[in-house]
This record gives C-alpha cells, sequence and structure tokens, in this order.
C-alpha cells in the first residue's frame, strides 16, 4: 500500500475539492470492499483518501412522490432487508443478495457497488501493465479469458462486475452526482460507459464528482422483476453471466419489459430490441427464446468464452418465461 | 459411552483447545511479537523460467528502515541429500535453492530475495528497489509437453532415472518407475470387457487458512529459535539444520497453533529465510506471506495426466489393468505419484496389472503433500473406468466393487501384503446404507440429477516416531507433553488414550505441544500417523505409568510389587479393602515414595497395520442451462480402524469429502501464456463455500487396526480420494457426459455437454 493522506470529509459540497481534478489522485473511501484491495494491490495509488462516513445523512431508503430514493451509503444487507424494496423493487433486493457474502453485504454500500472496478485477473495483477492499468495491451485477448466479455469489448475486455447496477438499469434508476458545480443528475443508462470510449473508466464520473443518491421512479402495477445470477461458486462470486428482466403483464401479455444483462460485457448490457420485441407479445416458450436469441445476437466471444453465450440465452429465456 | 467396553473411547468430550481457539485467544505464527522485530518480505521472480545474472541490492538497502537483504550468496551451498519429511521426500539441496533461487529461477514466484525492515511496508517498498537482471529462458508448464525431448530443460545436471537406475539422459522426466504382477496383456485378452480412458487433473492448493510464517531469533551465542506453524516442528529443525549447516544443538523450534496444513506445512519457505535475517540484523525477524505469495510461492499439489486401461470377464472379475501415471513435481523433482501409484488400483485384486509412474519437472512451484497425496488424481481415473467397466457389464457398481475388493492376504498392486484391513466392509456398509437405499427423486424443474459411487484407498503412516512426557499432580491429574501438532482434534485424542489405559477421564489429562527442547522427536503430522503413532505413545505411557505406580505403592502398602493388581481403572492388593483405589485417587497418596511420578516414552511401530478404505455416494443435480453442478446429498462410509473421539473422526471425513468437492468441481492454477497463474487469490481460485455443501453424512466402519493396542487407523487422508471420480461419474449419471478433465466447472461441462448435444 502506497502512503496516503486520509480525510474525513464532512459535507457532501467539500467533497468535489477533496478530490481534485486528476483521476487517480484521491479516491472516494465508502465500505473499503473493494478499494482496500485496490490499495493494498497497488492497483489504486492516490495520494489522498476520502472517507465519505463521517458526513452525516448519506444513509437512507426512503420512498417519495417521484420514487424510491437510496442514500449512497446504505449497505447492501440494509437494502436486502428492507421491506419496502422487497415488496416493491424486488428485483434489486435479488441482485444485491447475490452479492458476495453476509460480511461483504454488512459493509459495501449500493454506490459503491455501482462504481467497483473490474475483477478482471490482468487488470487486477501487479504483473500486468494492461489498458486499464495505463499500458497498451489488454492481455486477455491472447490470453486466459473464460470470463471475458462476450458483447461491447475492444479494445478492453472486461466486464462490469455489479449485480445491483444491472438490476437497477432494469428498473431505469439514475443516480445523482456531485460535482464542483453543483449536483446533476443522470440515468444509468448513460453512466456507464464502454472501454472504446474511455478506457482508464467504467462509468461517467469526473476525477472530481461522486455519487450522491440512486434514484428509482415509482414501481407500476402489475410488473414484476427478476434476477437471474449465474456463478461458480454459491457465495463470494462474480457472475459469468446475469439478467435482470422487469415486465408489465396484462393477462398474459407483456405490456412493457426491460431487459438488462450482467456478466458478459463491460457494462450492464441493455437490449433495447429485445425489449420493443417482447412489448405487445403473449409470452410462449417461443417467444422467450427468441428474446434470447435476440439479446445475445450481438455476442462476439473469445477463445476461451463461447459457453457463455448459451448460458445467457437459456438464463434470458428462463427469466421471461419465470414472469409470466 | 461407547458400546465397545471402553470408558473414554468413543465418547465426545469437548476438546482442551476448543476455548482457546473459539474465543480467538490462541496464538498462531503471526502473533508471535518479540522485542525490537523487524519484518521481512520476499523478493519474487516475475518469469517462469530465466537465468540469474545478477541482482543490485545498494538501492534498496539505502531506503532508510531496511536493516538487510538476503539472497541465495547468504546461504551455504550444499550437496545433494534426500530427506523423508514424513509425507514427502525432498532433495535438502533442492529445498535451499527453492527458498532463495541459486543461478536460476524455475517458477514464476521463485523467491529471489528478502528484505528485513522496520516495517512491512518499508520491506514492500524495499522490494521495488532491489534491481534483477534475468536472462529469460523458455518455459514449460504442462506434463506432457515437458517429457517431450524437445521441452526447455529445467536442470541441466538432472539425470532421468529409469527403473531404478541412473542414466545419462538430461530430462525433464527425473524418474520413472514401475509396478508390475503377473501379465497384463494375457490378463486383457481373457477378459470379455477391457475400457481405456485419458485423463488430465489440474494443480490444486491445499488451501488452507492460515497463510506461512516463520518469526526467527537469533541470538549472540549462536542460538536460533524458530516460531512457526508447521505440521513437524522437528522436521522444521531438520531442515533448518541442513539448509543453514548448522549444529542440531544450536536449534529450537517453537511451533504455534497451525491453522491447517493439508500436507503444505512440512517443507519450510520461510524460515530459513528469516534465520539469515535476522542472523544478519541481530534482530527477530518475522515474515508472513500473502495470499497470492502462497498460491505461487508454496507447494501446491501436482497437476496430473493419467491413462487406464482394465478389463472384465462378463461375470464381472477384474483380470487385468495397467495404469499410466506422469504427474508435475513442479520446479524440482519429488511429486506424489509414487503414493499415487501405490494407491491407484489398491481396493481391487487384479491378477495382472501394470503401473508406470513418471515424476516430471514443470515450470510451476515444487509440488508438495495435499491430503493423500497423489491418490485423488489417480482415483479419479481408475474410479471412472471401474464405474463405466460395472455399466458396460450391466453390474451395480457397489456390488462391482465387493465383488472385486480385497481382503487380508491380498497383494497391493505395489507388492506388499494387506493385514486384516476393512475394504469389504466398508463397500458392504455404502451398499446398504440408507442413502444408497433411497431412491432420488427426479427434479421438478428441469435440471438433471445422478448419483455417483466411488472407493478411494491411503497407506497410511503406521511408523515414525513419537515421545510422550508426563509428570503425575497430586490430585492424579496428569501435564502431559508431546511433540505432534494438533491439526484434527489430536490433543484430544492422545489425551482420551491416556486417559483410558490409566482409567482417567479425559479432563484430566492437560496435554502441551512443545518445542523441540522439551520433548523427544517426534515426525510430523502426516501421513495420517499422529492419532496412530502418539496414540501408541501415550497408551505405552500409561503401562509405565501403571507400573510405576506398582512400585510406588508396594512400597506404601509395604507388599510386593507385583501382587498389585490394576484392573478396570482400580490399583488392588488382594481382597484388601485398605489397599485399594483408584488411579487418581491414589496418586495423592504416595508421598515418600520416590518425587512425583513422571514417565517418559518414546516408540516407533513398525509401520504395519495397513491402510484405510473408503467408499462414497453422492447425489447430484446438473443444470442443463449453465453446467453448474450442485452437491443434494452426500454420504463418505470408511474404515475408521477404532474412532478415539467419533465427532473429530466425523470431522476429518467431512472436511475431506468438503476439499474433495473443490478439487472435483472448481479448483484449479490457471495459467496464462506467459507462465503465470492468473487466479492467485481466494476470489478467483474457488474453494467451496458452506452454501455450495450439503452437510455431509458419514457412516464410521470400526475394523480394529491389529497393529494399534486400541486398534486405531489413520482416518484423516482417504476421505478426499474418492470425491472427484464419485461427482463425476454422478454428473454422468444425471447428464450422460463423463468428463476426464477437473475440475468439473461450469464452463468445462457447459462446453462438454454441448458437444455431446
Amino acid at each position: 500500500m502506497k502512503k496516503f493522506a486520509y480525510i474525513d470529509a464532512t459535507s457532501v459540497d467539500t467533497v468535489p475539492s477533496l478530490l481534485g481534478r486528476r483521476f487517480g489522485q484521491a479516491q472516494v473511501l465508502a465500505g473499503g470492499t473493494d478499494l482496500v484491495g485496490e490499495l493494498k494491490e497497488y492497483i489504486a495509488t492516490p495520494d489522498r483518501v476520502v472517507n465519505l462516513k463521517s458526513i452525516p445523512g448519506l444513509d437512507y431508503i426512503r420512498q417519495e412522490d417521484d420514487g424510491l430514493k437510496i442514500g449512497p451509503l446504505t449497505t447492501l444487507a440494509d437494502i436486502e432487508t428492507s421491506t419496502l424494496i422487497n415488496d416493491q423493487y424486488s428485483v434489486l433486493q435479488q441482485a444485491v443478495s447475490a452479492i458476495a457474502s453476509p460480511q461483504i453485504r454488512n459493509v459495501g454500500t449500493i454506490a459503491g457497488n455501482i462504481c467497483q472496478r473490474p475483477r478482471c485477473w490482468y487488470y487486477r495483477s501487479e504483473d500486468f501493465d494492461c489498458l486499464k492499468n495505463g499500458g497498451d495491451t489488454c492481455y486477455s485477448v491472447r490470453g486466459v479469458n473464460r470470463y471475458h466479455a462476450i458483447i461491447g469489448g475492444g479494445p478492453c475486455y472486461i466486464v462490469h462486475p455489479s449485480d445491483s447496477a444491472v438490476a437497477l438499469m432494469s428498473l431505469n434508476a439514475s443516480v445523482k452526482i456531485q460535482g464542483p458545480r453543483g449536483p446533476r443528475e443522470e440515468m444509468l443508462d448513460d453512466f456507464f460507459v464502454l472501454p472504446e470510449l474511455n478506457i482508464m473508466r467504467e462509468n461517467g464520473l469526473r476525477a472530481n464528482e461522486f455519487v450522491t443518491e440512486i434514484i428509482v421512479p415509482a414501481s407500476k402495477p402489475n410488473t414484476k422483476g427478476i434476477y437471474v445470477k449465474v456463478r461458480e461458486r454459491d457465495a463470494i462470486d462474480f457472475a459469468m453471466a446475469s439478467v435482470a428482466v422487469t415486465m408489465t403483464m396484462s393477462g398474459n401479455t407483456c405490456s412493457e419489459a426491460t431487459v438488462v444483462l450482467g456478466g458478459v460485457a463491460p457494462v450492464p448490457w441493455r437490449v433495447p430490441d429485445v425489449e420493443q420485441f417482447l412489448q405487445g407479445k403473449q409470452i410462449t416458450e417461443d417467444v422467450a427464446s427468441a428474446a434470447a436469441e435476440m439479446a445475445l445476437r450481438e455476442a462476439d466471444p473469445m477463445s476461451d468464452n463461447s459457453y457463455k453465450i448459451e448460458m445467457t440465452q437459456n438464463i434470458v429465456s428462463q427469466a421471461i418465461l419465470d414472469l409470466a | 459411552m461407547s458400546t465397545n467396553g471402553y470408558k473414554v473411547i468413543g465418547s465426545r468430550p469437548i476438546r482442551h483447545d476448543g476455548v482457546d481457539k473459539v474465543t480467538g485467544r490462541a496464538k498462531y505464527g503471526a502473533d508471535v511479537q518479540l522485542t525490537g522485530m523487524l519484518y521481512g518480505k520476499v523478493l519474487r521472480s516475475p518469469h517462469p523460467h530465466a537465468k540469474l545474472k545478477g541482482i543490485d541490492t545498494s538501492k534498496a538497502e539505502a531506503l532508510p528502515g531496511v536493516k538487510a537483504i538476503a539472497t541465495a550468496a547468504d546461504l551455504p551451498q550444499i550437496a545433494d541429500k534426500i530427506a523423508d519429511l514424513g509425507e514427502a521426500v525432498v532433495n535438502l539441496r533442492d529445498s535451499s535453492n527453492n527458498v532463495l533461487a541459486y543461478g536460476k529461477v524455475l517458477y514464476r514466484g521463485h523467491a529471489v530475495a528478502a528484505v528485513a525492515a522496520t516495517s512491512r511496508h518499508i520491506a514492500a517498498e524495499a522490494l521495488e528497489l532491489i534491481q534483477v537482471e534475468y536472462e529469460p529462458l523458455p518455459h514449460v508448464t504442462s506434463v506432457l509437453e515437458a517429457m517431450k525431448d524437445d521441452a526447455p530443460i529445467l536442470h541441466e545436471d538432472l539425470k532421468m532415472t529409469e527403473m531404478g537406475e541412473e542414466t545419462d539422459k538430461v530430462s525433464n522426466i527425473a524418474n520413472h518407475f514401475q509396478h508390475k504382477q503377473g501379465d497384463p496383456e494375457a490378463g486383457f485378452t481373457e477378459a470379455d470387457m477391457v475400457i481405456e480412458r485419458e485423463f488430465e487433473t489440474a494443480t490444486v492448493h491445499q488451501g488452507y487458512i492460515e497463510p506461512h510464517n516463520a518469526t526467527a531469533e537469533w541470538n549472540e551465542e549462536g542460538h536460533l529459535t524458530l516460531y512457526t506453524s508447521t505440521q513437524g516442528a522437528f522436521s522444521v529443525r531438520d531442515q533448518l539444520v541442513e539448509i543453514l549447516q548448522i549444529p542440531v544443538s544450536k536449534v529450537t523450534v517453537v511451533p504455534m497453533e497451525i491453522g491447517g496444513g493439508f500436507g503444505g506445512k512440512i517443507s519450510v519457505y520461510l524460515a530459513p529465510v528469516a534465520a539469515v535475517l535476522s542472523r544478519k540484523t541481530g534482530h527477530p525477524v518475522q515474515m508472513t506471506m500473502d495470499r497470492d505469495e502462497v498460491f505461487i510461492g508454496s507447494g501446491p499439489t501436482a497437476a496430473s495426466y493419467l491413462k487406464i486401461k482394465m478389463g472384465a470377464t462378463n461375470d464381472g472379475r477384474i483380470t487385468a489393468a495397467t495404469a499410466y501415471m506422469a504427474y508435475e513435481a513442479g520446479a524440482y523433482p519429488g511429486s506424489p505419484v509414487g503414493a499415487g501409484a501405490g494407491c491407484i488400483l489398491t481396493p481391487y485384486r487384479i491378477p495382472n496389472v501394470q503401473i508406470d509412474g513418471y515424476d516430471v519437472c514443470v515450470n510451476k512451484p515444487k509440488s508438495n503433500a495435499y491430503r493423500a497425496p497423489g491418490a485423488t488424481n489417480a482415483a479419479f481415473g481408475s474410479e471412472t473406468v471401474v464405474d463405466e467397466l460395472a455399466e458396460a457389464l450391466g453390474i451395480d457398481p457397489l456390488e462391482f466393487r465387493i465383488k472385486n475388493g480385497v481382503t487380508e492376504g491380498d497383494r497391493r498392486p505395489d507388492g506388499p501384503e494387506h493385514p486384516r484391513i476393512g475394504c469389504i466392509e466398508t463397500t458392504e456398509a455404502a451398499k446398504s446404507s440408507a442413502h444408497y437405499g433411497a431412491s432420488l427423486e427426479p427434479s421438478s424443474d428441469g435440471k438433471l440429477r445422478g448419483r455417483g459411487v466411488a472407493s478411494g484407498y491411503w497407506f497410511n503412516f503406521n511408523g515414525g516416531r513419537s515421545a510422550i512426557s508426563v509428570s503425575v499432580n497430586d490430585d492424579g491429574s496428569i501435564n502431559m507433553l508431546e511433540g505432534s501438532t494438533d491439526i484434527g482434534g489430536s490433543r484430544a485424542s492422545i489425551s482420551m488414550m491416556l486417559a483410558e489405559t490409566l482409567g482417567l477421564s479425559a479432563k484430566d489429562i492437560n496435554p502441551r505441544v512443545v518445542d523441540t527442547d522439551a520433548i523427544g522427536y517426534t515426525d510430523a503430522t502426516g501421513g495420517s500417523r499422529t492419532t496412530f503413532a502418539t496414540g501408541y505413545a501415550a497408551h505405552a505411557t500409561g503401562k509405565a505409568l501403571i507400573c510405576e505406580m506398582k512400585k510406588r505403592l508396594a512400597q506404601a502398602w509395604e507388599v510386593s510389587a507385583d501382587a498389585i493388581d490394576f484392573k478396570d481403572g482400580l490399583f488392588s492388593y488382594k481382597n484388601d479393602e485398605e489397599k485399594r483405589g483408584t488411579f487418581k485417587e491414589l496418586s495423592g497418596k504416595i508421598g515418600g515414595t520416590g518425587g512425583p511420578l513422571v514417565a517418559q516414552i518414546s516408540t516407533q511401530p513398525d509401520g504395519s497395520g495397513g491402510g484405510a478404505f473408503a467408499t462414497h455416494i453422492v447425489d447430484v443435480e446438473v443444470d442443463p442451462e449453465t453446467g453448474k453442478v450442485d452437491i443434494l446429498r452426500y454420504t463418505a462410509v470408511q474404515d475408521v480402524g477404532t474412532a478415539i473421539h467419533p465427532s473429530y473422526v466425523e470431522g476429518q471425513l467431512q472436511g475431506g469429502v468438503a476439499q474433495g468437492v473443490g478439487w472435483a468441481l472448481n479448483e484449479e492454477y490457471i495459467y496464462n501464456t506467459d507462465g503465470g497463474m492468473t487466479n492467485s487469490s481466494f476470489l478467483d481460485y474457488r474453494m467451496p463455500t458452506s452454501l455450495d455443501l450439503p452437510m455431509i453424512e458419514t457412516i464410521l466402519v470400526e475394523v480394529p487396526n491389529v497393529s494399534h493396542p486400541y486398534g486405531v487407523r489413520g482416518v484423516g487422508e482417504v476421505p478426499i480420494v474418492p470425491p472427484p471420480a464419485a461427482i463425476a461419474n454422478a454428473i454422468y449419471r444425471a447428464t450422460g457426459t463423463r468428463m476426464y478433465e477437473l475440475p468439473m466447472s461450469p464452463p468445462r461441462l457447459a462446453s462438454q455437454m454441448a458437444k455431446n448435444a
């Protein structure tokens, strides 16, 4: 771990100036479950670590007129056990309860989960000067890539590690962001960025910005959601593939749907074509498998990860059928 | 209370070390704190194979807080010398070169230099300042590649040993040996059905939760005291004496509590390095590995390639078998192929058999023992072929195993005759178990279910040296010193045997695992020997105390010692009501007869007694959409001899199965094309969690070991042997897909099922 100054922030407004304008110079600390590992492995080598836990009032789950508001420092465990979320935004509860382990969920926060860095083993190793670490090679291309991206990759092939982001995107959630000139709001659809746009980051936060709230539109009647995650191990494991689907049903006809894939692309991967395709359809096995095939149409696997295509198709169709 | 006539044996007292462990008070290696202590860190090779051209430490030495730097130049360069460490045979010159590379680095993670500094952070910073000049060489990380004639050679001076004779051939194949009985070709001709298959298994790690550690204090008089977590304090002492070339009287090894070893904590990695740094600085030096270092810089167990052929007649009699076994030794010779070859076909009576074993160097960490070393890889192959044969012949797989099972007097393929063992009893208990009798209900949601079985064998090391030293307190309680690392409840089981002998209860014994100055030489806790061998010494110690007590009572009672009887825990003289009492009652009444009662006993049993057999039954559920395997139900049946403390016996079975499930389904070193391990963390090297395992059921079959006074048979290792094969056989029953490679993880199983579809 490189030496750094540790600063307890006292208010949201002061954080941007503490962070400064240069990426890498400072890091925000919330639950620390990702950051501490990065610090120890010299992946993150900031001069300053800005503690957000010293700011009062960033930990809440509230239902307001325009929807659900979640404070950025709300722990994953609090979300998992919230009756409100379980009743009205069950897809989020399902996704959060599939994260890591109870111990990590007790400490990890929702904003931290959305903003966590990728788990790619080349990125996480000190020995590889990969694209994301400022080098000029993505080692997964010629290396071992069984857990890497099958969609949206290039020149870097990480998969986005967050479960909660996949569920939140399926709920059309947005994030409130604090910067030096005050707050702004961004849909999650626009928040995440592909490596071809910014190789060093997974989202559009500027160096001196941080997430201050997660906003989920009010749930609609007759709407249900499901999160399906495939992992090798039943705890402490990231998704080989996952999917969040929400569907509004009238009878057995789908009037509206959202479909977001996880574990297969450098960002939570929304598939608008599939959403449109499902709209107005009676949900049958044929419809579900057609949707699943469509969801993976752009897949372009690497040497070791073509298994993910069928795996993902299978869970997409399973998720759709389960909601019908 | 047990049903076998014993009072203590067979009961389940709370272990002596239990409360300290669950409350966090027990002291492990990294808890050692000494005055003026420095912290050491190791610089590791980024290359899998390279010549060391030079090491410049000047910049690192100039960093404030750095007190010393060590390289191989600080170790005496020693000649070849083979040492048997209980579970693994090592060449001490190789051990020396493994702890600090000399001339060449042979794997990524190979230790090159070490720094002692006033803090861990300064030590880590100093590592970055050490400049090493490497000349990279081509590398090889797979056993079959390494065996080819044009493979990069790891050791230019290593001549292949062929059937016991050293040849002139420079090769990565350190050794080829053969066991042969009968005429396999004729045996296959006799068979109605012959099946031949090839198998591959990945490099796996023991995964002990406590990383390696060593704290060395080399004082001004030249005496080295070393605190460490190890399976064998005396083995560590032996290695320090040889690697550092110092007199044995100048070394004390203090064993701390151990957070798991499984065979991986017998060889030393940090201890000699910490010692050298302490000598150079005059301060105690503590070194601990982080998890990444444990993966890349300790001793995982061998990856392997197997080709197995078996033939049987239509009525289900195995007529012949051959096994070709090539195991990766890692950077230096000494894979567990020998042990694997001695276990592979041992559960079966096979008249014609040939086993060829190859020990092959590759650019990976030096392989080490892992719970029944070599036998799990072997059984994955042989037990799959046995399953296929039984299926092809239309015979129940357990019936097939019983029909061909070994009994007393049968020969193992590697020669020795079996004494009284429980192979058939175990398989029969599996066949009549509730689990095997229950039908496996199909899944309601489209998943595929299947049941598999497999058997396994492990020799058990029924020998080695063990010492016990006791002193009796006035209240009849006993302070018992021993030299065996307590890895699975052996303080309790050994105390119980002493208590049983003397008519005491387990809590009357106060067991202590002590340092190498305080007790006679005791071999490492390994080879499933400790409860057997140190318990053997405890029994002998109890007998000696009884004898001594009789002498003292003879004085106190003024009778002849020969006339004093000891039976059912009671000393008595004829029918004299005044002259009788238990050991406990009488201990305080022998004042003036010659000071406190003490005894010291050292034993070395002759190694006879035979091995352990296990048969496992597993129900799996496979998700055809993802290739993920869930274990629904698991039963481990095993001949455990006499179960001294049944809870800890059951714990050993469950622990072995848990590790075997990980080996079967998820665990592997994933190597990159540049020869490095990509997944050197517990996140990416997936060991099962509690959610991945059902409650593992156990059935203890007790066929007492005739070579032990209480019938103890080692139990700790064989339970890891059957799981991969049993699970592979279950996956086949569920999906119709045979898996010939470990691990059977979702990416592999999904791909294989897609290929077969």
